[in-house]
């Protein structure tokens, strides 16, 4: 591959030897992320060590038409990092210096690769929270999370990334490195390119550095469950909370399905007889998230709850988190061609959205199970199948593209926070219209002239 | 565009293990042919399909594995292999590929990953079936196969019986004891238990073993017994491996103590849990309260543990070792305890440099946490830390569980000891 060879000794012109891997065990492995079904090889992966070194490696690819796709760990659920153009695979995992964590300006400044989990238990360790808690956060870097808006458990009370992303440091496909936003709460000078990169999934900018804001830890945290006869009365229970003025941090369910996986996996104890397990937490003072478990346990009574137990304690917290992290364990030992969905739609209407998904499962002889953040009404339906099943995955791909539309209907949206790349690009224009796909495209332009910077994802 | 995902575990030559023929009959041979427009579901059977499925590519794994750690990069990461493995299964890479063959080696089997796995792949699995593979015939290294040769030569074996009997301690006869007496407590007669002799005991440490009789003199150590095999299965030849683990669970008859993290997961695989206790695991569950305690320059010894990673993510043993520890000297738990020490098995003479890299960051942490001694539960890790610790000048000293146990049982020389107890170990 005489043009690969060119490609390799150019790039490795720029970052060295040893961080150019041409060979088609890397070009492998690199050919997909968390995304099942999307997998495409690129020519070259390239792991640059410095923002200039990026900005050279970009400026190379502009130059030569080269497409580049800008990569933190991989754990996207949305194939936004799969070169389904070829081109280079540019790794942003050394760049993961943790630059400074702020207890007096309440912020923390990282280097892209930096983990979430590492952002926020150095955070933590100097008495501070950064809220956004994505499921990957072990793994998933903080300009991934910048990239794709990662949202969390958290997000009904404390939001997702963008409402934590005061600043970035981006190089533009053109090579030219740009630092938008930075220290301030209030900052009006121009539009608001910072919260343009974050979610533009890697096809605007490439995200080098991040400035986030941080928020004092909460003293205590609580926990509870109830059991409800079916998930309409459980997303009844839920705005009654809410109407009650109590905004949880964690609000979480399970639907029958999931329960019964869940059980059937752990042995946890969980009721299979229930159609909902809605699992809900608070955090702050000590008295306050008292009040609030038991106001909300209330609420859940009154809302028709089969049972509900506040746990006492930690470990027994722990305990009944873990039916929620047991959710897509259990599901993938169901078939282990795992497709995980988020289509989202108003809280209020998350009851009448499983009911469509379940009818639609069963339209296609699919076993669908959904569980997700009750909270914003963010839902993660999950197709299991066997990897075999050719056929079974096309009827999935008819499923999903049905809820997705039902999703719109219900005033919805087609993705809640695993992003659209190349997996949901076929049904945005559904969800946003002729008119801002043509907007999307024309920005796109605006910042990648040459088309190089993850084509076939936002804006393509 | 699923090829990735369909790939079935029968070779053209209808062997479903893969470990006898893999290289040889179905290995490389549909390799070239069925590269484009192969039909869906046709593997090399090189992999057990539902062990190679379960993978769903999460990425959990990446922040545990030692060797992502060195290089940040993809293919030296759990998932990054198993995509490897699937695509040498599927014949999108050819056999001999070059990183095939590399990272095969480079992973040190720590199965770390399988800890934090949500899908529950069986990464060990996978990786004696890859290695079976790559490492089949003349492309094991030759130091693996010399190792393999020496603990499974029937000449070699009655060598090494001059050791075991080293081993067995002196005065101790061949043939089985006399079954353990009933418990004086009314409990049911215990199952009688038998001490195995690991080949890297027998050879380096003797010592281990003989301590091990002191802590446990119900124990019976059978002359006849072979190696566990758990070399053979983490080298290329899984077939043996569990062939060596099944001869090794008849010969030994009863519950089989091991000083050895590692041939406890491996016979514990092959044998069922309910055979097999490694030492802590066993003491911890005989309620076996350690006498004295290690006593350095009059005061008592400041002790750290080194998990064994079959141990501890094969078997989820992390407790009792810490327990024991802790009875008898004034435990710290060294940041990177429970990650791999870089010993590995064969992986410390097969790859030097990778092996102190790994192990490198764990010398910085002994010599912060100012220890005297740093435990071992699998005569790997102890060669590796005695290795490194003298590498580095440390005043820390590697040792042994069942010798660091005996020792605090011992009085200190010049001082007078605690005093014994009933149940207390029997002293030489």
């Amino acid at each position: 591959m005489a043009v690969g060879t060119d490609l390799a000794r150019d790039l490795a012109g720029i970052v060295g030897d040893d961080h150019v891997r041409i060979d088609e065990g890397a070009l492998t492995a690199y050919s997909r992320d968390a995304t099942p079904l999307f997998h495409a090889r690129p020519q070259a992966v390239v792991l640059p060590g410095s923002t200039e070194e990026v900005a050279a490696v970009l400026r190379y690819a502009t130059a030569h038409g080269i497409p580049v796709v800008p990569r933190g760990a991989g754990s996207n659920l949305c194939a936004g990092t799969v070169p389904l153009s070829g081109g280079i695979v540019l790794v942003l995992t050394r760049l993961d210096k943790l630059l400074e964590i702020s207890s007096e300006e309440l912020l923390a400044r990282a280097q892209t690769g930096v983990t979430t989990a590492t952002l926020a238990s150095a955070a933590a360790a100097k008495g501070l929270l950064y809220a956004p808690d994505p499921g990957s956060h072990t793994v998933s870097t903080i300009g991934g999370n910048v990239a794709t808006c990662a949202g969390g458990l958290r997000g009904l009370k404390y939001g997702v990334t963008r409402n934590y992303v005061l600043g970035l440091e981006a190089v533009l496909p053109t090579g030219e490195i740009i630092r938008t936003g930075g220290r301030l709460w209030k900052d009006v000078a121009g539009y608001d390119l910072t919260r343009l990169l974050t979610g533009s999934e890697g096809t605007l900018a490439v995200i080098t550095e991040a400035t986030v804001a941080l928020l004092p830890a909460p003293a205590e945290t609580g926990t509870g469950v109830a059991y409800f006869d079916t998930l309409a009365d459980a997303s009844r229970a839920v705005t009654a909370v809410i109407a009650a003025g109590v905004v949880p941090a964690t609000l979480e369910f399970l639907d029958r399905k999931c329960i019964q996986a869940v059980e059937e996996f752990a042995g946890l104890g969980l009721r299979k007889d229930a159609g909902a397990l809605l699992l809900f937490g608070d955090d702050g003072s000590a008295d306050n998230v008292e009040d609030n478990l038991a106001r909300i346990g209330n609420i859940c009574q009154a809302n028709g709850a089969l049972e509900v137990t506040l746990a006492e304690n930690v470990a027994r917290a722990e305990a009944l988190l873990a039916a929620r992290r047991c959710s897509l364990p259990a599901l993938s030992r169901l078939g282990s061609l795992t497709i995980l969905e988020d289509a989202t739609v108003p809280r209020h209407r998350m009851a009448a959205m499983v009911d469509r998904i379940d009818r639609i499962a069963d339209q296609y002889d699919l076993r669908i199970a959904t569980f997700g953040h009750a909270g914003d009404g963010n839902l993660h339906p999950t197709c299991v199948l066997d990897p075999d099943d050719d056929e079974g995955a096309d009827r999935a791909h008819l499923a999903f593209a049905e809820i997705f539309a039902a999703a719109i209907e219900l005033d919805g949206t087609i993705t809640g926070e695993h992003g659209v790349g190349a997996a949901k690009l076929p049904y945005l224009t559904d969800r946003l219209g002729d008119d801002q796909v043509a907007l999307l495209r024309r920005i796109k332009k605006a910042f990648d002239p040459a088309g190089i910077l993850n084509p076939g994802k936002l804006g393509s | 565009m699923t090829d990735h995902d369909t790939v079935d575990h029968t070779g053209p030559c209808g062997c479903s293990s893969g470990s006898e023929c893999a290289g040889g009959v179905c290995g490389p041979a549909p390799a070239a042919p069925s590269l484009p427009g192969r039909p869906a579901g046709q593997g090399r059977g090189i992999f057990d399909k539902e062990l190679l499925d379960r993978c769903i590519s999460c990425g959990f794994c990446l922040p545990a594995c030692p060797t992502y750690a060195l290089t940040g990069q993809e293919p030296s990461s759990p998932r990054g292999r198993i995509t490897l493995m699937r695509a040498l299964e599927a014949g999108d890479l050819a056999p001999d590929d070059p990183t095939l063959a590399e990272e095969s080696s480079f992973c040190l089997g720590c199965r770390a990953c399988e800890t934090v796995c949500p899908a529950g792949v069986e990464y060990g699995q996978l990786l004696e079936q890859w290695r079976d593979h790559q490492w089949s015939g003349r492309n094991r290294p030759w130091i693996a196969r010399t190792l393999m040769m020496l603990v499974s030569r029937p000449g070699l074996l009655r060598l090494q019986g001059l050791v075991r009997r080293h081993a067995r301690g002196p005065g101790e006869k061949a043939g089985p004891r006399p079954a353990a007496p009933a418990p004086s407590s009314g409990e049911p007669p215990q199952q009688p238990v038998s001490l195995m002799l690991g080949c890297v005991e027998r050879g380096l440490y003797p010592r281990v073993s003989r301590a091990v009789q002191r802590l446990c003199p119900e124990a019976d150590v059978p002359a006849a017994q072979g190696c566990c095999g758990a070399l053979h299965a983490h080298n290329g030849d899984s077939a043996t491996g569990g062939k060596l683990a099944r001869r090794l669970g008849e010969q030994l008859p009863g519950t089989i103590l091991t000083t050895a993290g590692g041939c406890a997961a491996h016979l514990a695989h092959h044998l069922g849990r309910d055979r097999v206790r490694e030492l802590s695991q066993y003491l911890d569950e005989k309620g076996h309260r350690p006498a004295g305690q290690v006593m350095v320059d009059g005061r008592r010894a400041r002790a750290a543990l080194q998990d064994s990673c079959h141990l501890r993510n094969g078997l989820g043993v992390t407790r009792p070792p810490r327990e024991l520890i802790a009875a008898v000297a004034d435990y710290v738990e060294l940041p990177s305890a429970g990650k791999c020490c870089g010993a590995a098995g064969t992986y410390s003479m097969l790859r030097p440099a990778d092996s102190k890299k790994v192990l490198d960051p764990k010398l910085s942490e002994v010599e912060a946490a100012d220890v005297d001694y740093v435990v071992a539960v699998n005569p790997g890790c102890l060669r590796q830390l005695e290795q490194g610790l003298r590498r580095a000048r440390s005043r820390a000293k590697a040792i042994h569980l069942a010798e660091f146990l005996a020792l605090a049982a011992q009085p200190e020389p010049g001082r007078p000891g605690p005093a014994p107890r009933a149940d207390g170990p029997k002293e030489p």
